[in-house]
């Protein structure tokens, strides 16, 4: 399974769910399967996406926060899971798409093949499931809705496939349309 | 500044509907941080690029935040000022400890304090001095700018050595 073909799995299993994705191909990635205005994507800033999702999920309460983020950038804020782990957001899901690279700048290899991430987030009570096949993870998004988070689920996903398109929207509205659809 | 004031201006900032106080601790604003823990509204995080990621978070759900940090981790937090804060026009009030401000204060401060005032300046980040009577004045400007949904930066002047 490629990056595309997991994140639109995710993203039409999520339907209209608010979504903060990692800069890089997973913004791109997001933007060209299913742009709505429930997706915030962060262009720049590596790594904060999980911060960002943790401020959302605290604040709106009502609604499920989903965080689309990279190996490599979650591996820029591992801080971030010290900060939920005690916060202890119910309706936050971390969904860490790994490919064990720094895709977008070139593929070079990050520490996920020798490190285990979901020890870590284990250990800081996020509660963690790893898929590696399309079918375990349509399976997975839909046994997680009854359960409460912090929720992370770690997406094996292989190296390369397609390049989406840049984001095309003024990042001001960007913020601005993600705002009106949390109101709703 | 003196312990009263401190807390006296985490208590206006808190009245006037700042809802989050998320940050990185600073000796400098000891007092502040500590009024804070008493009406149960900071949060600590790992550093400072990941408070201003919930701040970011918790504006995008249309609630304020204050960010707290030494003059030293704003340095580590222009990236995300730029790439993030201001890019996505952000509205959020920094608060800045200024160590190195004494010429004789630790050496690690002494580079990074002489250049504060001119990172504000690179970043176009407007700012204002607290002190012991402006404070209110300062405090308002401030809470003027985030209701037109510009950053902005407060700055506490590390007065003393220890």
């Amino acid at each position: 399974m490629i990056r595309k073909e997991a994140i639109n799995i995710v993203a039409e299993k999520i339907g209209n769910q608010p979504i903060i994705s990692a800069n890089g191909f997973i913004s791109r990635d997001l933007f060209e399967v299913c742009d709505k205005n429930s997706n915030f994507y962060m262009i720049g800033s590596m790594g904060l996406a999980s911060s960002i999702g943790l401020g959302v999920a605290l604040k709106s309460t009502k609604k499920k926060i989903f965080v689309f983020d990279g190996d490599g950038n979650i591996l820029m804020n591992l801080g971030s899971f010290i900060t939920i782990g005690t916060t202890k957001p119910e309706n936050l899901v971390h969904v860490i798409f790994d490919n064990n690279s720094h895709e977008s700048t070139g593929g070079q290899p990050t520490a996920t093949n020798k490190i285990q991430l979901s020890k870590i987030a284990k250990s800081v009570n996020f509660k963690v499931f790893q898929v590696k096949t399309k079918k375990q993870l349509v399976k997975i998004f839909q046994k997680i809705k009854s359960i409460p988070g912090p929720i992370m689920v770690i997406v094996k996903i292989e190296k390369g496939g397609i390049i989406s398109k840049r984001i095309s929207i003024e990042p001001s509205k960007i913020k601005n349309r993600f705002m009106d659809s949390l109101k709703k | 500044m003196k312990e009263l004031t401190q807390r006296q201006i985490f208590d206006y900032l808190l009245n006037q509907g700042i809802e989050n106080f998320i940050g990185v601790p600073d000796s400098t604003m000891k007092y502040f941080i500590e009024q804070g823990f008493k009406k149960n509204k900071i949060l600590i995080t790992t550093r400072e690029e990941e408070a201003i990621g919930i701040a970011v978070g918790m504006s995008l759900s249309r609630s304020n935040s204050l960010v707290f940090m030494q003059n030293a981790g704003f340095a580590n937090s222009l990236s995300t000022i730029t790439s993030l804060v201001q890019l996505y026009k952000i509205p959020m009030i920094f608060l800045i400890g200024w160590r190195g401000f004494l010429k004789n204060d630790a050496p690690e401060h002494t580079k990074i304090g002489k250049i504060q005032p001119k990172l504000l300046q690179a970043l176009s980040l407007q700012s204002k001095i607290l002190n012991e009577k402006n404070w209110r004045v300062s405090c308002d400007w401030a809470l003027k700018l985030i209701k037109e949904t510009k950053p902005c930066a407060l700055i506490l002047k590390r007065d003393f050595l220890d």
